[in-house]
């Protein structure tokens, strides 16, 4: 059964401004599915619909089963949601928060304490849940954002850029944190992320969005397999063989890439590679070194939209600041 | 309701969570009654025409007791909808709408819990102003009624104030502005009104306007269940009046505000 399928959704801001045009997608369910596009692709409007916090000007989605705008309300007992900002009350204990929230969806107290101790255990927060949110940390916050949003046993969860503004190691615990819940609890993950690594590292497939439609959907390894390029960077001991180099096999395109070193790209290194190293031998040639770069999501990003994601890193950091600093104030 | 019990307690716990909130909330009445009454106690200047300005009251201090305790819910209820506004802007606002739960149960738990934290300030004032010297007197005694009388007329004027800038407040983003309407319209729905003065008091067309604020029909209530004690007839048909009108002005106010929120609130 299909999680998520929207048909021709669209959302058009005041008349002209396209955010969302005709987009179509499928996600089955119990996948991880991961939503990346530069700042203004569409992302955000695409989950607020979803999530019914707005209405689509036309098309449909279904979500859990439900139209998101004739069955709203059934469609939000169904999904939880994590959105990219703080929501928890910092007057609050992390576990009050999280009780509050249960009882949004009439959920039996007992169940409601015994999946709040469980949640609060999984994510290592079961020593501060006591303590006022006001005095967490950047990360503990994300945390229990998490948690809060799978109090009710979602069967959908919507993840929005969970770890924006997390150092590297927190955020790498927070990867661990998702893939525990997503096998645990076999709930559908929809994940929207500015970190491509993170969601290589977590979605099953993945939509790349710009201007409100989807780009290229596929796995992460077909997005990269798309690209048809991988690289075999080799450095030899002079550059009479750097020079012989340009003859190689199932060579697309060699470039110089600095003293005795050539960039060789082909379609795939894991089938040209043999192929090289014995056009090496066969030439008597002697190699320094060597190294295979394959395609990451960053290069299939740029390939799709014309953008490096990088430069929408910047705005999106100062934005977390900013709401680091308007949650402390 | 779903939502609206877990929302209304969680603005109990804020207030009670925040001493300075708590603490300057309950001194307040007892500055208020303090104040008022020897500020604006002008019968100092009528002494042998008192009891005809005041309706009947023994002092200035019994004739006023009804207004501030109706000003004293005004004020309060004024900032029901300031919450809301933080709930926009620090984020929690967000959690609420991607839930289940009625639009208006978000708003309806910071009237809610206003109402609420009215209640202890007015035993406090009551207490204060019978404490004071020259202070609060029963004249002709207090029955239970008198009291259900009181707390119904507060409770309708927190009701209907509470609303009004609740929906104010959904439709704003900036503090601002909502401390801005507050200040404009709290010290004129005051003084346009028999809170502080009896219409002998004022001039003509000021007592025009105030016989229909709902300030007044509430002071007005409250003044005469402290004056009379146990009322007559005529005197209950009257009190009923006033609380029938702050009754359908409530509830009037309290459907729109539904309607006119599970229709638009912003995120």
């Amino acid at each position: 059964m299909k999680a998520i399928e929207t048909k021709n959704l669209t959302k058009i801001y005041g008349g002209h401004l396209k955010a969302v045009d005709a987009l179509n997608l499928t996600i089955d369910e119990g996948e991880i599915y991961g939503l990346a596009g530069p700042n203004g692709a569409g992302k955000t409007t695409t989950i607020n619909m979803l999530v019914t916090r707005i209405t689509p000007t036309s098309g449909t989605a279904i979500v859990g089963g439900f139209d998101i705008t004739k069955n709203s309300i059934d469609v939000r007992r169904l999904i939880g949601v994590v959105p990219q900002d703080f929501t928890a009350d910092e007057d609050l204990t992390g576990r009050e928060n999280m009780m509050m929230v249960s009882q949004f969806y009439d959920v039996p107290k007992a169940k409601a304490q015994e999946t709040c101790n469980s949640l609060l255990k999984l994510v290592n927060l079961e020593e501060a849940a006591d303590r006022l949110v006001r005095t967490y940390s950047g990360g503990m916050r994300k945390r229990l954002e998490l948690i809060i949003g799978l109090i009710h046993e979602p069967k959908i969860l919507f993840l929005d850029e969970p770890t924006l503004g997390l150092d590297v190691q927190t955020r790498t615990q927070m990867w661990n944190y998702v893939k525990e819940i997503q096998s645990r609890l076999n709930v559908t993950i929809i994940l929207t992320s500015h970190y491509l690594e993170e969601i290589d590292e977590l979605a099953g497939r993945v939509s790349i969005i710009d201007h409100g439609k989807v780009l290229i959907t596929g796995t992460p390894a077909e997005l990269k397999e798309s690209l048809k390029g991988d690289i075999i960077n080799l450095t030899l001991s002079d550059q009479k063989g750097a020079d012989l180099m340009k003859t190689a096999p199932d060579a697309l395109e060699v470039t110089d890439s600095g003293p005795n070193a050539v960039r060789i790209k082909v379609i795939s290194a894991d089938e040209s590679l043999p192929k090289i190293i014995n056009f090496i031998s066969q030439h008597e040639l002697s190699t320094v070194k060597l190294t295979v770069q394959k395609p990451t999501l960053d290069e299939v990003f740029l390939e799709y939209t014309g953008r490096s994601i990088r430069d929408e890193e910047g705005e999106d950091t100062r934005k977390m600041a900013m709401n680091m600093r308007r949650a402390r104030q | 309701m779903s939502g609206l019990w877990p929302l209304t307690v969680r603005e109990l716990k804020k207030w009670v969570r925040n001493p300075t909130f708590l603490l300057t909330g309950l001194i307040q009445p007892i500055f208020w009654i303090a104040l008022f009454g020897s500020a604006f106690d002008i019968t100092r200047f009528f002494p042998q025409a008192s009891s005809a300005i005041l309706d009947g009251a023994p002092n200035y201090i019994t004739y006023i007791v009804g207004g501030v305790l109706t000003t004293m819910g005004l004020f309060t209820a004024m900032f029901a909808g300031t919450q809301i506004i933080f709930d926009r802007r620090l984020g929690p606002m967000g959690r609420f709408l991607s839930s289940p739960i009625r639009r208006s149960s978000i708003v309806f738990s910071k009237i809610l819990s206003s109402v609420i934290r009215i209640m202890p300030q007015v035993v406090i004032l009551v207490v204060a102003a019978y404490l004071i010297p020259n202070g609060l007197e029963f004249p002709n005694g207090f029955t239970i009624l008198d009291v259900l009388v009181l707390v119904t007329a507060i409770i309708l004027v927190a009701f209907i104030f509470s609303s009004i800038f609740s929906v104010i407040a959904t439709r704003m983003t900036n503090m601002q502005s909502i401390f801005g309407i507050v200040n404009m319209v709290n010290l004129p729905l005051m003084f346009m009104s028999f809170a502080m003065f009896s219409s002998q008091m004022m001039a003509p067309w000021l007592a025009n306007i105030a016989q229909y604020n709902p300030v007044s029909w509430s002071a007005e209530s409250i003044r005469m269940v402290i004056i009379n004690g146990s009322l007559t007839a005529s005197q209950w048909g009257q009190v009923g009046e006033w609380l029938g009108a702050l009754a359908a002005l409530a509830a009037a106010l309290l459907l729109l505000t539904a309607y006119l929120v599970e229709k638009e609130i912003r995120d």
